[in-house]
């Protein structure tokens, strides 16, 4: 439940503020100013690409996004609780 | 924190990664016959958790944003291994789901978040409740220079590693000044929610700041 919420207000501070004053990390701002190409679009292998969902506006997408690495995650954990109860 | 493909050259992508899988197997065969059922949830619930968290960037103004790593206190909760594991599942998921952070510098991005940030929050934290009692005070400040100093010499990992890189073009003369000015500031936010969810935990739940029992 907690991580749900957590997911759900996720993009009020991903997103919409992010966009209100410019979201960048650090090593972003640093590679900007610096003119380096950052490659991860030219080499991308996941439809997912940060946190966005092609077709669905970047809100609800971050909230998908989230709910489903949180649940890849929890997946991960059952199966290998399963595989370990097996041996 | 995340590196993005076409920042490490070669070389240091390559050493990166050998760091990273040989860390990783020698903390796989630490954990072997420790995960049991209650572990592996802990484990995959405090992963989810920190996941959950880390998407939630705070922005500030001047463009640039903080968001809680986690590694600390991962490492603190669950010792070097399993907060190695924990973080790794995190930085994995992250890069290759939503490709948060590059495929050639996953294994920067795991050494950075997932090996250094913990080891350092976790050794922090132990040295001081070692050295000076396990009482509340010292659990806050251990924790909040765990995560403090963990974000730091993280951030001055991604500083050598993309200063001794090819690809980038300029030498750690400025990126460690850089990268270590930031993280030294954004990290006094990841030292107050490490301690204050180290003290809350040790009012609300003490049995899970010991559970990872024996693993040494």
């Amino acid at each position: 439940m907690f991580l749900a919420i957590i997911v759900l207000v996720s993009p009020i501070f991903g997103i919409i503020l992010a966009d209100i004053v410019g979201f960048h990390e650090p090593l972003d701002i640093a590679a900007e100013r610096l003119e380096l190409q950052d490659l991860s679009k030219n080499m991308n292998w996941t439809p997912l690409f940060k946190y966005n969902i092609p077709g669905i506006s970047p809100e609800i997408g971050y909230i998908i996004s989230g709910l489903l690495g949180i649940a890849i995650i929890l997946g991960a954990g059952l199966i290998f609780k399963g595989f370990v109860k097996q041996h | 924190m995340h590196i993005p493909d076409g920042f490490l050259d070669i070389t240091t992508a390559t050493v990166t990664y050998i760091i990273f899988i040989v860390f990783g197997y020698y903390a796989l065969r630490k954990i072997r016959g420790m995960m049991e059922s209650e572990m592996i949830s802990f484990v995959s619930i405090l992963a989810a958790g920190i996941f959950a968290v880390q998407m939630l960037n705070w922005p500030l103004p001047g463009g640039t944003s903080l968001h809680f790593v986690g590694g600390a206190l991962a490492g603190i909760l669950l010792g070097p291994w399993l907060g190695f594991l924990t973080i790794c599942s995190v930085v994995l998921v992250q890069a290759f789901i939503f490709h948060d952070g590059g495929i050639t510098t996953l294994g920067a991005n795991a050494l950075n978040m997932a090996i250094i940030a913990v080891l350092i929050g976790h050794f922090s934290y132990e040295f001081l409740i070692r050295n000076f009692g396990n009482r509340d005070s010292i659990r806050f400040l251990g924790a909040f220079l765990g995560g403090w100093l963990g974000i730091v010499i993280a951030g001055a990992a991604v500083a050598i590693q993309i200063g001794y890189s090819q690809s980038f073009p300029y030498g750690i003369a400025i990126t460690i000044p850089v990268m270590v000015g930031w993280h030294a500031v954004l990290g006094i936010i990841e030292g107050i929610i490490t301690g204050l969810t180290i003290i809350y935990l040790s009012r609300r739940a003490p049995q899970l700041l010991s559970i990872r029992g024996d693993v040494k």
